[in-house]
């Protein structure tokens, strides 16, 4: 278990305003002084340096941020990191390293699923997500299962391609 | 989804240019590993949040910041007289290096007038992101408010002419056939998924800059002007970019603010911005009202051309929509009249958004070229096959490779527009009606000046270095591919190094120029590394090449070899081994061509055709997208599978310019109302038509020596007008104001 004042990006100074906490994300603990108005996003990225997890509108509406917790993909932003403590979360980082490609990391990289790829930790962890979900076969109900994750740069067919060839779809 | 290619060109030793090659940098995107802007934290990072008016006309009267100042963890709360005035930067477009352009001028906090919505009139900075936002939600603002102008209705301060030819009246006025319509277009925000971030830190008087921007110099020499400081006092990193689609092109104000903080306060500052800012205060595609004349005779032939427009535009800045870019050049007519005007408005200053100019300008024209094939009972195919130009006629210059009509026939061949029927909803499909569109596309094929370095080093890799930016088109990969084809190695042996002002200048990515800029500083440079390398192997006292000549040797595909003989070819890194070098550098540059002075000699375009088919059900007012055609002409492609991905990307986000995208601007108060990804509406997945892309692939090498143009943002023209004409083909409605909304369909 880390620190909770090993964090040297932080220039907070513990204080009766930080709640503690202890997160399991990606199967370790990690025990946190957080600002108690922290979202989950914000506590990855900020406290922990988990940047992976991306933040795109901090509103629930685009889904750069998505991560697992308990299985089951939620928006980060619209999390608040404090009250996650017993929960199993789950970021991009622990998917797969860049040595270690998860099958739907290396789909992503074979199809092109993505152009700037700011977006593409948040449509990974919806694909990873659905793959577990009640999605029908075709292409239409994976473009409804992945319709709240924004890719602007519009690489959809190819993320939807990605998807389907994990799944045996294509 | 499909794509494949004709007329394939030469391959390459190495078969890496012009085939599908995955991206090199795509473990780090899809692990998280890729570092952004806003990803970097440094030791004692501040946080800051920017405080933006809350009006759009009138002047700040006081801040009141005494309760935000003693919040917990506020160290500052920032204000014109916080810290010296910013100075203003100039335009300097004169080379690679000192490139200055922004579309903002007026520094921030220069004085207490508001022009806009979101003007950045105060700065919370605090130990944390959550205490620098309660403490800029907590700074009290009082203004002298006046009523802004927001009005949709442009009237032009003054119209000027852009281009002429003939008697554009005259050939209106004879005409046949005549159409004279009206095509307006919302304002459209960028949105990229990334928002603006900067992260400052000062060490001594040099400063860092960890920037969201497409052009690393100039953002540079833009920040260095604005803090009085050499530009080689200023770094401005950007290794990986959530896109920009234009709206990261030219600094914008919270960038030199953050940078006036952390100079402030001692500290590295990091600024984020919220996605509501984004709508404010980073530019935007302006409202513009365009008028299309068209005049022909009786069997399609155009008489007279006319397009006028006006673009909104700020108070204090002059940004024009270049709607005219395409029309001078796009079909065969003896007479032509373009003019352009502004107005102004109390709106954030806009900027280049993905084709500025010619991706609105072809809605329209191309709209009126639709109404006029249906005025004259002709096929739109058709009517452009016969207006096909044989000269660019608005320069007077040849074309340098232009095949706007293969793309029309291929396209019609892959759509299958032999089976449309003419008629206002004569088509249907398990119970829908079809509607089935056409319109061409059109964008410049320009270059930057360009410098690069390219070191080849013993261990038989080399490594790309140019001060350009990858901005999610495949800059990386396609340098790789560059270099790998020179040397006859595969690309994971070449490293690249882009997106860092310490490196050798290159351009913004913008203009879908990046590739075509590159070609010749690389071939240079690995040309240069070779020479250098045949140099030190004949000056050796010791080694495989000792007592030759350099002009008896050559440097080809990473070996030198002999001219004469039939001396084995050594690889560079034996050579460097047996020298015992560790590497060998060369260095290049290429010569720019946009906006060069004096006439051009050749017409530098590519070409397209969009076909469309939506599908309309009246019973339930459902309009969709269902498949696209899109053939481009945009020379040699290097990389199909990134190229692909671009005109896609570009069709999908055209789905959005046609029927979703809208930026409402609050006529009380100037504000930008609907600033959310839930309220400004994108294309999502479930958008998404079934999309087959074409290119036609003719090299045109009077821009680079592998005869590359650009596929950034020609798929973004000619995709609106393509989907309004399917839906007029459907509904017998011609939506003339963009984004098409149902109750258009349901008067």
């Amino acid at each position: 278990m880390s620190d909770p004042t090993s964090n040297p990006f932080s220039a907070v100074e513990p204080n009766s305003d930080l709640l503690s906490v202890v997160l399991r994300i990606n199967g370790a603990s990690h025990a946190l002084q957080i600002d108690p108005r922290a979202t989950l996003l914000d506590c990855l990225r900020d406290t922990l340096q988990l940047t992976g997890t991306k933040k795109g509108c901090d509103h629930g509406q685009c889904g750069a941020c998505t991560v697992h917790i308990n299985g089951r993909r939620r928006n980060a932003c619209l999390a608040l990191a404090a009250v996650h403590e017993g929960d199993e979360i789950l970021t991009i980082e622990g998917v797969g390293t860049p040595d270690r490609l998860h099958p739907l990391q290396a789909a992503f990289v074979a199809r092109d699923a993505y152009q700037c790829g700011y977006c593409t930790s948040g449509q990974i962890m919806s694909a990873l997500a659905l793959l577990q979900e009640p999605c029908g076969p075709g292409d239409d109900e994976v473009r409804e299962y992945m319709s709240g994750n924004l890719c602007r740069c519009g690489a959809y067919a190819n993320i939807v391609a990605a998807i389907q060839d994990v799944r045996g779809q294509s | 989804m499909s794509a494949s290619h004709s007329a394939p060109t030469q391959a390459s030793p190495m078969n890496v240019i012009g085939r599908p090659h995955p991206r090199v940098d795509g473990a780090l995107k899809v692990t998280g590993a890729a570092r952004y802007a806003g990803d970097h934290y440094l030791p004692g990072m501040l946080y800051a949040v920017p405080v933006g008016a809350t009006i759009a006309k009138g002047s700040i009267t006081a801040i009141d910041a005494g309760v935000a100042e003693q919040m917990p963890g506020v160290r500052a709360i920032l204000r014109r007289g916080s810290f010296p005035p910013l100075g203003r930067a100039e335009l300097d477009m004169s080379s690679a290096d000192t490139t200055s352009i922004l579309d903002e001028f007026r520094p921030p906090f220069d004085d207490d007038v508001v022009r806009y919505y979101g003007q950045y009139v105060a700065l919370a900075v605090a130990d944390s992101f959550e205490q620098a936002k309660a403490a800029a939600d907590a700074v009290r603002v009082s203004y002298a408010v006046e009523i802004p102008d927001v009005d949709p209705a442009l009237v032009a301060e003054k119209m000027t002419v852009k281009s002429e030819r003939g008697d554009a009246e005259a050939g209106f006025a004879g005409a046949a056939v005549t159409i004279d319509q009206r095509y307006a277009m919302a304002p459209e925000t960028h949105n990229p998924i990334e928002t603006h971030a900067t992260l400052a830190v000062w060490e001594g008087d040099a400063l860092t800059l960890h920037e969201t921007t497409q052009g690393v110099i100039n953002h540079r020499n833009v920040v260095a002007r604005m803090l009085g400081l050499p530009a080689e006092k200023v770094r401005v990193i950007s290794r990986f970019l959530g896109s920009g689609f234009g709206n990261k092109l030219w600094p914008w104000t919270h960038s030199p603010l953050a940078a006036a903080a952390a100079r402030t306060l001692g500290r590295p500052v990091k600024l984020v911005l919220s996605r509501a800012m984004t709508f404010q205060s980073v530019g935007h595609r302006p409202r513009i009202e365009q008028r299309i004349r068209l005049g022909a005779t009786a069997d399609g032939k155009l008489t007279s051309v006319r397009h006028d427009y006006v673009n909104a535009t700020s108070i204090l800045d002059s940004y024009e929509e270049n709607c005219g870019e395409a029309t001078p050049h796009m079909y065969s007519t003896p007479n032509l009249r373009v003019t352009a005007g502004i107005a102004r408005r109390n709106i954030g200053t806009p900027t280049s958004m993905r084709g500025p100019g010619a991706v609105p300008g072809l809605y329209a024209l191309e709209s009126g070229m639709d109404e006029l094939a249906v005025a004259l009972g002709m096929d739109p195919v058709e009517l452009r096959l016969r207006n096909e130009p044989s000269i660019d006629e608005g320069l007077g210059v040849p074309f340098s490779s232009r095949h706007f009509q293969e793309c029309l026939r291929v396209g019609a061949e892959r759509f299958g527009w032999s089976r449309r029927d003419p008629r206002v909803g004569a088509m249907t499909r398990d119970g829908l009606t079809l509607g089935w569109g056409v319109a061409a596309c059109s964008w410049i094929a320009e270059r930057f000046a360009s410098n690069a370095a390219v070191d080849l080093r013993d261990d038989g890799t080399a490594r790309v270095a140019c001060a350009i930016q990858d901005i999610g088109t495949g800059t990386y990969t396609v340098m790789a591919q560059m270099v790998a084809e020179r040397l006859g190695l595969p690309t994971d042996r070449i490293e690249v190094a882009l997106g860092d002002t310490r490196l050798p200048a290159g351009p913004v990515s913008g203009g879908s120029m990046a590739t075509a800029s590159l070609v010749a500083p690389i071939h240079e440079a690995v040309a240069k590394a070779g020479a250098a390398l045949i140099a030190a192997a004949c000056a050796a006292k010791d080694g495989p090449f000792s007592g030759s000549r350099p002009e008896e040797l050559d440097f080809v595909e990473g070996k030198i070899t002999a001219k004469t003989g039939n001396r084995q070819a050594m690889g560079f890194d034996t050579v460097l081994k047996a020298l015992g070098m560790p590497a060998i550098s060369g260095s290049g540059s290429g010569t720019g061509t946009f906006m060069a002075p004096g006439k051009p000699t050749v017409s530098k375009h590519s070409f397209g055709a969009h076909f469309v088919e939506v599908t309309w059900q009246p019973e339930t007012a459902r309009l969709r997208v269902a498949r696209t055609v899109s053939v481009i002409d945009a020379g040699r492609i290097l990389n199909p599978l990134a190229a692909r991905n671009q005109i896609e990307g570009s069709v999908v986000m055209g789905i959005g310019m046609a029927l979703f995208e809208e930026t409402h601007y609050d006529a009380r108060n100037g504000a930008p109302v609907n600033a959310s990804l839930a309220d400004y509406v994108v294309a999502t997945h479930a958008d998404a038509p079934a999309m087959d892309v074409h290119f036609l692939e003719y090299p045109d090498t009077s821009l680079n020596a592998l005869g590359a143009r650009g596929v950034g943002e020609i798929g973004l023209a000619g995709t609106a007008a393509a989907i309004t004409n399917a839906v007029y083909h459907a509904t017998g409605v011609r939506v003339r104001e963009l984004p098409l909304k149902l109750e258009h369909l349901m008067s």
